[in-house]
């Protein structure tokens, strides 16, 4: 902004317009990168909450648990040394993912199931209240357990990867560079290879369409063979691991503590509700829509209202196309 | 094939079924015939196993049925079509007739069946990557019986399978029914409303009055029934 040349009146700040378009440019290649990890992230919700149905409001403090994790191979058992400051965060996130996917597992057959299922066609609200009380039991015992265990210390994965970038430019005769953050674009192109993968589980397979199945139909999914609590679970499990996975993605640019999992969740829901629920891809385009909203809002408004930003376009999507921006409508009979 | 013995079930509050024994041969047709909240899909509900009885055994070829979860019991042979249908809607028809094969046999003899069950129904063929919840009724319960079929089943039960259809469906269901039977002597249990139907191509017939048995015969015998004839036969 201080590069502007011409004076304009009334004392307003005016950009030329090649910086205009850089910072247009810049916010958007940020919003797509930070976006790609959002999706991610809302995917990992989508499949128990699009798709099974079930509340889960400790999904963000799972995801922290995740970037702990991460950080803990990566720090302390073996995974920076093995694999330096460079792959390292990456190896380290795959792995906190089959960990979580574990603890989402047993937190399914212990707590959640109880609440789900087959079990919620007697409960009031088909479990959803029992849902929204157990996972807020869940969030705050993960909160309040991790502090105590991990401290309340602001803590990264420490990569050179995040403090360097690739320039694309100069475009436009000079005028235009935009920085790509290397760390963020491995993590955006890594989310999308997961993202490609999932989906082509979930569509295709034999394990997909039972899950589909049993989330559209649980007594007809019974009838025709599917252990259906043990698809949920299946479900619950790979939905905690694929959130944490792209915790773990987020951690060398994200700094994080034990009561972060509140800011992602928020930032999920509303993705997942974007994306119309019960859509993988959907959800992944709203977790994508919300990247780019909050970082293109950084152009206009501070960064305090970054997050206000989400929700006003949140808002307005849920007035104006209720089944979400990518959602179809199909009948639930 | 199915042997019901002395089956008490029904639901928390309520009880249903007391003392219901049915009995199905391999090969056999046998109907299930009764007025309104008489307990047949309750009946059926206990077979599949999403009821647990409170008293009674059920043996599917030597097998103990309450034995098993609910979820084995489709890997056995037993086939539920269920009333209202209840295909999974935001599946595509075809992936609905895949899920079907869910089962072992159904995996095994997928080319057989689904060749047939499109040769059964056409009109999944036209539909197959339409929604199922798109499909109308009609279609819908074509879909569920193929969904049923396609599992390779021992036994199929279908609940109803005329339920809201236009006679003219209704027929071309239950002439596709006789088909298949013709094609596969397929062991069928059948709970239908259309009583006349129900009764004619049936090999054995059950009425269900107030979760009991009050009547069962060979066609002959049921339709010679005065009480049938006045109650579900208008004669
Ligand atoms: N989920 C349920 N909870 C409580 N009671 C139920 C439930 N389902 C059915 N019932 C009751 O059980 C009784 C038998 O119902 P059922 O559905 O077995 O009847 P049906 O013979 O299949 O009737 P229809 O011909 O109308 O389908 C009815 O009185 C019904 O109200
Ligand atoms: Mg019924």
């Amino acid at each position: 902004m201080s590069r502007a040349e011409v004076g304009p009146p009334h004392g307003v700040r005016l950009m030329t317009f090649p910086i205009l378009v850089e910072n247009v440019l810049q916010s958007l290649m940020a919003g797509l990168l930070v976006g790609a990890i959002y999706g991610l992230m809302c995917v990992g919700l989508a499949l128990i909450f699009g798709i099974m149905r079930v509340i889960n409001f400790a999904q963000g403090d799972f995801m922290m648990l995740g970037m702990y994790v991460a950080y803990f191979f990566f720090a302390a058992l073996g995974v920076q040394p093995l694999f330096g400051s460079i792959f390292g965060p990456y190896v380290a996130a795959f792995l906190a993912a089959p960990v979580l996917f574990g603890v989402g597992y047993f937190a399914h057959q212990f707590l959640i199931s109880r609440v789900s299922g087959t079990r919620t066609a007697q409960l009031d609200g088909e479990g959803h209240y029992a849902q929204l009380i157990l996972t807020l039991g869940i969030a705050l015992i993960l909160q309040n357990a991790s502090q105590m265990i991990f401290g309340s210390m602001v803590v990264s994965v420490r990569t050179p990867l995040s403090s360097t970038a690739w320039i694309i430019g100069p475009l436009w005769g000079d005028f235009i560079e935009i920085f790509v953050n290397k760390a963020r674009a491995i993590a955006a192109i890594v989310s999308l290879l997961v993202i490609a993968g999932l989906a082509l589980v979930i569509g295709g397979t034999r394990l997909g369409k039972a899950l589909r199945a049993s989330a559209d139909d649980p007594t007809a999914a019974t009838y025709i063979g599917i252990d259906v609590n043990f698809a949920h679970r299946i479900a619950f499990a790979l939905g905690i691991s694929i959130t944490a996975l792209a915790g773990g993605l987020l951690a060398p640019n994200y700094p994080f503590h034990p009561f972060v999992g509140l800011e992602y969740v928020i930032i999920m829901y509303a993705g997942v509700v974007l994306g119309g629920l019960g859509s993988i891809i959907g959800a992944f385009w709203g977790g994508m829509t919300i990247g780019i909203v909050q970082q293109m809002s950084a152009l206009v408004l501070p960064t305090q209202l970054q997050n206000s930003a989400i929700f006003v376009f949140f808002l307005l999507i849920v007035l104006l196309r209720p089944q979400g921006l990518f959602g179809r409508v199909t009948e639930r009979t | 094939m199915l042997e019901i013995a002395g089956i008490s079930a029904g639901y928390s509050s309520v009880p249903v079924l007391r003392d219901v024994s049915i009995t199905v041969a391999e090969g056999q047709f046998v109907s299930v015939v009764g007025p309104n909240g008489a307990g047949k899909s309750t009946l059926f509900r206990t077979i599949s196993g999403i009821l647990k009885p409170s008293a009674g055994a059920i043996r599917f070829e030597g097998n103990d049925l309450l034995a098993l979860p609910a979820s084995r019991r489709a890997h056995l042979g037993i086939a539920h079509v269920p009333e209202g249908r209840h295909v999974f809607p935001s599946l595509t028809v075809m992936e609905n007739l895949e899920l079907g094969a869910f089962t072992e046999a159904g995996r095994q003899n997928w080319k057989t069946n689904i060749d047939r069950i499109l040769g059964l129904f056409p009109v999944l063929s036209e539909r197959r990557r339409q929604f199922a919840g798109t499909l109308s009724g009609g279609e819908q319960q074509m879909l569920a019986i193929g969904r049923g079929l396609a599992s390779s089943p021992k036994l199929l039960m279908l609940d109803e399978p005329s339920m809201g259809l236009a006679p003219t469906i209704a027929d071309f269901i239950f002439d596709q029914l006789t088909e298949i039977r013709r094609q596969t002597r397929l062991t069928i249990l059948l709970v239908e409303q259309r009583v006349a139907e129900a009764l004619q191509t049936a090999d054995h017939g059950y009425v269900l009055e107030a979760g009991r048995v009050v009547l069962e015969g060979d066609n002959q015998t049921l339709r010679a029934n005065d009480r049938i004839r006045a109650a579900y036969l208008g004669m």
